[in-house]
């Protein structure tokens, strides 16, 4: 059976910027399908599994993890077969420059260029690059080469190899939030003591979408999202401003940008992990936000929870986990899955 | 000659400034067929071509073989590296750029980083300078340790890709293309006998300075040389005076430290020939090894052809292969004139 960590790599290798997760969905589906007892695609191209378990709980669960990753789209073609694009979700414009790309959905190779550091002028060289200026250099000598392959449209995504680094880490693209659809599916592959429904969303990164019509679909009545959050334990940074750290367990959140999460449930979370010897750490910090937004709000709204993987350097080509964290996480939610069945707080 | 091959096996091997061994090792398996190949104690790697009568002009034919990088300067107390420039680099480009190093116990992989950006207050952002940033090797300071050592050098992590067309994208296209056209040029003139003495030099410390060509060519003695190197090929967001264009074939350089003589020789024979080529004039210097070898003991007669690169210095370096072969063509026909020249 495929590692955990192997299957995050396998499908973080897939393309599936915001809005074009297909095939992402198709290899989740291969997976999962025999291990589901209803599967469906929604109109936004949601990925909607429900699996009986052991028994039938007393409320009703949803584990969402999003399909969708950061990327680029291409907005226009110079007459000299240059792209232009814009960011699709939130990119750090520092993390692009001088970064090789992949475009379309034949993986067509190219660099995001930028003339050589000589011709810099000193403010040039201190000032971040302005995205527009930014162009996709594919090889291609006039705009009427560029059509042949490219549409106006394509998404592309950095070029980024999966590397181990360290004695525990692993470092690539689409951590964010492949990891929690890899969980998922490892979650959904298992035998499960409560019947469940599992949500693989579309468009979060440009909104939280896809969730939103999941989260009025299936109507929960405790929902979890399991992704990737924000750790900054690097050089040069101490305290509570690391927001999370690699390798001290999956991270439960209190609030973040978009959630005030429910309180019984956050506070369920780290004593199902003290009972089952589980690291588990909270965010220092209020920062990022995922899907949880749309769960807790959809139709006549949920319990939210956020079960995270710590990541560093996200919404990159170098995405970082730890492998423990990995194993942890997935701990944690098969313990909770356990206590949230039958699960009830004052 | 799989011109194209060449290029993408030489940028894909490495040669930090100072350790270029792995490019050097590369670059000795496709010189022998063409000559006696020796490594200098600077870490050039020179052969020699054709052996004539000593009264014969000798030309030093020259690339550089290193590439840019970075060094290990410390390892912090929570397993973060510090590193400075190893060569110029762009600091524009490192923020999360995946990094292999050549640590002692073989290639550690890790990422640059600095203090992201919701910790700068979002409106501050600006390019940080190299020493400003880490390496994250993921791996605590007892672990970095037994991996790594201060001195060990690294390079972003970089793929060699064909692009559309004849273009080819990679790292250390700087100055490896520059390496290949002198290849080409070998190839072409693998039949002919020996018209002058001839000596090829790949050069190592370019990127630091220049001192692998000034000790190799204090060593070879030559009377004449042409330096191949790489220059700026036309972007949007570059000034179009001072670069040439992509495909329009080698750039042939005129500056005061150059032999204008030869400068103008290398036209000539580019238009007898049919050869696309290009000028590229300069001021004064012209940051390159020719400002080494023309200043070499009493002085040595020097040419620069340089190839159009776009994004130099950055791990997607792009050149046309056509431009590569042109340079290779005009490489040959000013061997084939020198020769000439003297027997006349």
């Amino acid at each position: 059976m495929t590692s955990l960590i192997d299957l995050i790599c396998e499908l973080s290798d897939i393309p599936g910027v915001s809005g074009w997760e297909d095939p992402v969905r198709e290899r989740i589906v291969s997976l999962v399908q025999e291990h589901c007892d209803s599967l469906h695609t929604d109109a936004l191209g949601n990925l909607i599994a429900f699996k009986k378990g052991a028994r039938r709980p007393k409320n009703k669960l949803l584990l969402s993890a999003h399909m969708d990753e950061v990327g680029f789209i291409i907005t226009h073609i110079e007459e000299d077969g240059l792209l232009r694009f814009a960011n699709v979700g939130g990119i750090d414009t520092r993390v692009v420059v001088g970064k090789a790309v992949e475009v379309g959905p034949n993986r067509l190779y190219g660099a995001v260029g930028s003339k050589a550091l000589h011709l810099h002028t000193e403010k040039e060289r201190e000032e971040v690059a302005d995205l527009e200026k930014l162009f996709i250099d594919i090889g291609a000598r006039s705009k009427e080469e560029a059509l042949e392959h490219v549409q106006l449209g394509d998404r592309a995504i950095f070029h980024a190899p999966f590397l181990s680094v360290g004695n525990d880490c692993v470092l690539g693209r689409a951590f964010d939030d492949r990891a929690g659809c890899a969980l998922l599916v490892k979650l959904l592959q298992s035998d499960l003591p409560w019947d469940c429904h599992f949500a693989f969303t579309v468009q979060e990164e440009t909104g939280c979408t896809g969730a939103a019509a999941v989260g009025y679909a299936v109507n929960p009545d405790i929902a979890i999202a399991v992704e990737a959050t924000t750790a900054s334990d690097i050089g040069g940074v101490s305290g509570n401003k690391r927001v999370s750290c690699l390798g001290k367990g999956p991270v439960v959140s209190y609030m973040d940008n978009g959630t005030v999460y429910d309180s019984a449930l956050y506070r369920l979370a780290f004593e199902v992990a003290k009972e089952e010897g589980i690291p588990c750490q909270t965010k220092s910090l209020v920062a990022g936000g995922n899907e949880s937004r749309s769960l807790q709000t959809a139709g006549t709204g949920a319990r939210v929870m956020a079960v995270s993987l710590p990541c560093r350097y996200i919404h990159s080509p170098s995405n970082m986990l730890h492998k423990q964290d990995v194993e942890d996480t997935y701990r944690l939610l098969q313990a909770l899955i356990r206590k949230l069945g039958n699960f009830e707080s004052a | 000659m799989n011109l194209e091959q060449i290029l993408l096996d030489f940028s894909a091997v490495t040669g930090i400034a100072g350790r270029e061994e792995a490019a050097v090792a590369l670059g000795a398996k496709l010189l022998e067929p063409y000559g006696k190949v020796s490594v200098h104690p600077q870490g050039s790697l020179l052969c020699r071509v054709w052996e004539t009568d000593p009264d014969a002009p000798h030309l030093l034919l020259d690339a550089h073989i290193d590439e840019i990088g970075f060094i290990i300067t410390a390892i912090e107390e929570d397993g973060f590296l510090r590193v400075a420039g190893c060569g110029g680099m762009d600091r524009r480009i490192l923020m999360a750029s995946p990094v292999v190093i050549y640590g002692k116990q073989g290639p550690v992989y890790g990422v640059f980083c600095s203090t992201p950006p919701h910790l700068t207050g979002g409106g501050e952002k600006k390019n940080l300078k190299v020493d400003e940033m880490y390496v994250d090797i993921g791996c605590t300071k007892e672990q970095a340790e037994k991996l790594v050592f201060p001195g060990d050098r690294g390079t972003l992590y970089a793929s060699s890709r064909k692009l559309l067309g004849d273009t080819v994208c990679g790292k250390a296209l700087d100055n490896r293309a520059g390496c290949a056209a002198i290849l080409y040029a070998l190839e072409l003139l693998k039949e002919d006998a020996p018209r002058c003495n001839l000596t090829v030099l790949f050069s190592s410390l370019e990127e630091v300075g220049g001192q692998g060509a000034k000790t190799a060519a204090y060593q070879v003695n030559p009377t004449h040389s042409i330096v191949v190197d790489v220059s700026f090929a036309h972007t949007p967001d570059a000034p179009r005076v001072k670069c040439g264009l992509m495909g329009k074939g080698p750039m042939i350089g005129f500056a005061p430290i150059l032999s204008h003589s030869i400068s103008r020789k290398l036209c000539d024979l580019a238009k007898e020939e049919n050869i696309p080529f290009q000028t590229e004039i300069m001021g004064g210097k012209t940051g390159t090894n020719a400002d080494q070898i023309a200043s070499t003991r009493s002085g040595v007669v020097t040419g620069l052809v340089s190839i159009p690169q776009k994004y130099m210095h950055t791990p997607v370096e792009v050149v046309s292969v056509a431009d590569v072969e042109n340079t290779g063509r005009l490489l040959a026909a000013y061997i084939r004139s020198l020769g000439r020249e003297e027997k006349q």
